[in-house]
């Protein structure tokens, strides 16, 4: 019937005589090992297709994204043909988002959804409205937000 | 008849953003739901952190990469500008690289909870080393503050420059207040930069 409680110990079986830090491994059997496609939740790099680092290297947090408009810049493929977490971010830049907005409603981590907005706006749905950065705000810019924000009570 | 553009609707507002810093629990995103619009978003970004010296025997620069929540909040000033309100966390143990997110930034609010100084240190030091304009807001909790301010100056040994001022971040005008003394800063560094 079943096995005799020695065999469980440590150096009993064949489990006992792997190394701890390979144990794991043991099941790695198809349909179990972590390519199984009913894993909980997607990782980052499957949905950025193992890239680090997008092509739009200005996008920063606050960067506000747009969807293009229809026309010769538009893209050739219809949205409706796209994944999934592509077409929730095309749907949401319906009105000027910020890139950290997208990443935040579209529960996607901050530097994937750089990435995909970066492919989105390189594939002709969206418009990256990307500021120069590498320069401090002007005065006549912070006398501005300084006057709207007098102006809440 | 000359022909003028009319303003185009659908055109993006130009972003700005103020940084609110400190240790966990120290009302970062009180003071960001105080005066946001929305109700404070969260997403997850990765850092750079460069561990200080603990523990690390050998001589290796040790820098990984850390991922943290951070919230956030906006004020729509007008219709062609738009104040994001980043809350960035800051923990004792890391002293985070920041630069991708103080990029552009008008400055940045350090909330302190004068009972817990500590938290704030590194995120002092990373303004102070960035030139990032930045203020101390002394959170008072329920209204109470736990040490006088000059305490707190002193404890953290910041330049007379930088204003270490009392604040409510539950209360709307004072969290703005705050924000404008911070713009006041950014201001003079502005000036400072076009005379140069």
């Amino acid at each position: 019937m079943s096995s005799p409680p020695a065999r469980e110990g440590p150096a009993g079986d064949a489990a006992g005589r792997v190394p701890p830090y390979l144990r794991a491994q043991l099941p790695a059997v198809a349909g179990q090992g972590p390519d199984r496609a009913d894993a909980q939740g997607v990782r980052p790099f499957v949905l950025t297709a193992g890239r680090v680092s997008g092509d739009a290297a200005d996008i920063g947090l606050e960067t506000q994204v747009t969807v293009r408009p229809a026309g010769p810049g538009g893209p050739h493929v219809p949205v409706a043909s796209l994944a999934s977490e592509l077409r929730a971010i095309v749907a949401l830049c319906d009105k000027p988002v910020s890139v950290a907005e997208i990443s935040a409603r579209a529960r996607l981590h901050l530097e994937v959804t750089k990435i995909l907005v970066g492919d989105l706006w390189a594939a002709g749905y969206l418009d990256v409205h990307a500021e120069d950065l590498s320069e401090f705000p002007s005065p006549e810019t912070i006398l501005r937000v300084m006057h709207g924000l007098r102006a809440i009570s | 008849m000359g022909y003028a553009p009319s303003p185009d609707r659908s055109a993006p507002p130009v972003p700005v953003k103020i940084l609110i810093a400190g240790g966990f629990g120290v009302g970062k995103t009180t003071t960001v739901g105080a005066i946001s619009e929305i109700a404070p978003l969260t997403t997850e970004a990765e850092m750079t952190a460069a561990s200080v010296g603990v523990d690390d025997p050998g001589a290796r620069t040790g820098k990984t990469t850390t991922t943290v929540a951070m919230d956030f909040g906006c004020v729509t000033l007008d219709e062609t500008l738009k104040l994001y309100l980043f809350g960035t966390p800051g923990q004792t143990r890391f002293g985070f690289m920041w630069d991708d997110l103080v990029r552009g930034a008008l400055g940045a609010l350090v909330v302190v909870d004068s009972g817990r100084l500590d938290d704030c240190y590194p995120v002092v030091d990373y303004f102070e080393n960035a030139q990032i304009p930045f203020v101390i807001g002394v959170n008072a909790f329920d209204g109470v503050l736990l040490h006088q301010i000059d305490e707190v100056r002193w404890a953290l040994a910041v330049k007379d420059s930088v204003p270490v001022v009392p604040f409510d971040a539950r209360n709307r005008v004072s969290v703005r207040d705050t924000l404008l003394m911070v713009l006041d800063k950014a201001l003079d560094r502005a000036m400072l930069l076009r005379r140069s």
